[in-house]
């Protein structure tokens, strides 16, 4: 079961980091959903450019 | 097929792929230990329970009468939370900062641990490789399955496993050469920009988040490959510094 939850979930930073990029997606998306998307996208590159050193 | 599918269905083949390749290293260790017969068994059995895993949870899914755009955004937010996790891992090897899979060492540390192991212990070992290995195969062909289509998302998983059992009996031997980690880059990549697509277009709507449609599908995988490749090059370890162990 532990297995299985880390195969879905990962380790808790990763979990942080989608969590924080969808809410900012979100927050954004009430004034410019267009801009949403490019957000998560920059969030996500961040995040993981903070993991990889 | 649209391109999505394809891309979909790409995606799931070339991540079975490497999942796959990992599976035949331990079953080969197996099977020289105790015979092909009782190691492919194993496999067999494991094989068929993730096959059973697809089609509970995906008849399930199915059955579901929750809003599309729920559905989408729940498995675009797993897909984030898979895709990234194999996105960071692929660029760490990449850059030198984390091991690169073996699967010769793989494949010789388990033809150790098996030299003390009971005959019934190595059949456990074989069952439990094949199943860790293929409960990724089954979130993804459940996650993309349910949008795109169940067949094309098990049959690419299936071809990906035909494929990989054809060259590694031919070879008889690990399939040292499959470049895992592109692989597992290049599909972490499709499975972030699926993610992406339907985790913001889930919650936003679809034409109001990505006003480009389904081509920006296209865009989002040539950003994380692009920044995926930048990013592995600015945090290449130094040459002295030793790369982590890191299985799978």
């Amino acid at each position: 079961m532990r297995k299985l939850l880390q195969l879905i979930f990962g380790d808790p930073r990763n979990v942080a980091a989608v969590a924080l990029a969808l809410l900012a997606a979100y927050g954004l998306a009430r004034i410019a959903p267009a801009a949403s998307g490019a957000l998560l996208v920059l969030v996500l590159l961040a995040a993981a450019a903070l993991q990889a050193f | 097929m649209s391109a999505a599918q394809w891309g979909g269905a790409g995606a799931i083949f070339l991540a079975s792929a490497v999942e796959w390749v990992e599976a035949f290293t331990i079953v080969l260790a197996v099977a020289l230990t105790i015979g092909w017969r009782r190691a492919t068994g194993a496999a067999a059995a494991a094989l068929a329970l993730i096959g059973v895993l697809i089609a509970v949870t995906g008849a399930g899914l199915e059955a579901a009468q929750a809003d599309i755009d729920r559905i989408r955004a729940a498995i675009g937010v797993f897909l984030l939370l898979f895709g990234l996790r194999w996105y960071v891992k692929a660029i760490r090897r990449s850059a030198g900062r984390t091991a690169l899979h073996d699967e010769a060492q793989e494949f010789a540390e388990t033809r150790e641990h098996l030299e003390q192991s009971e005959s019934r212990a190595a059949w456990v070992i074989a069952f439990k490789g094949v199943l860790l290995e293929g409960l990724e195969v089954w979130l993804l062909v459940v996650a993309l399955g349910h949008t795109l289509s169940y067949a094309a998302a098990a049959g690419s998983a299936l071809a990906s496993l035909v494929a990989v059992i054809g060259v590694g009996l031919a070879l008889q031997a690990p399939l040292t050469r499959v470049p895992e980690n592109t692989l597992k880059f290049l599909v972490s990549c499709a499975i972030l920009s699926f993610g992406s697509f339907w985790g913001v277009g889930g919650i936003v709507g679809e034409r109001a988040a990505w006003p480009l449609g389904d081509l920006t599908l296209l865009l989002l995988f040539g950003t994380y490959a692009v920044a995926g490749r930048l990013i592995a090059w600015a945090a290449r370890a130094p040459r002295s510094g030793g790369a982590i162990g890191a299985r799978a």
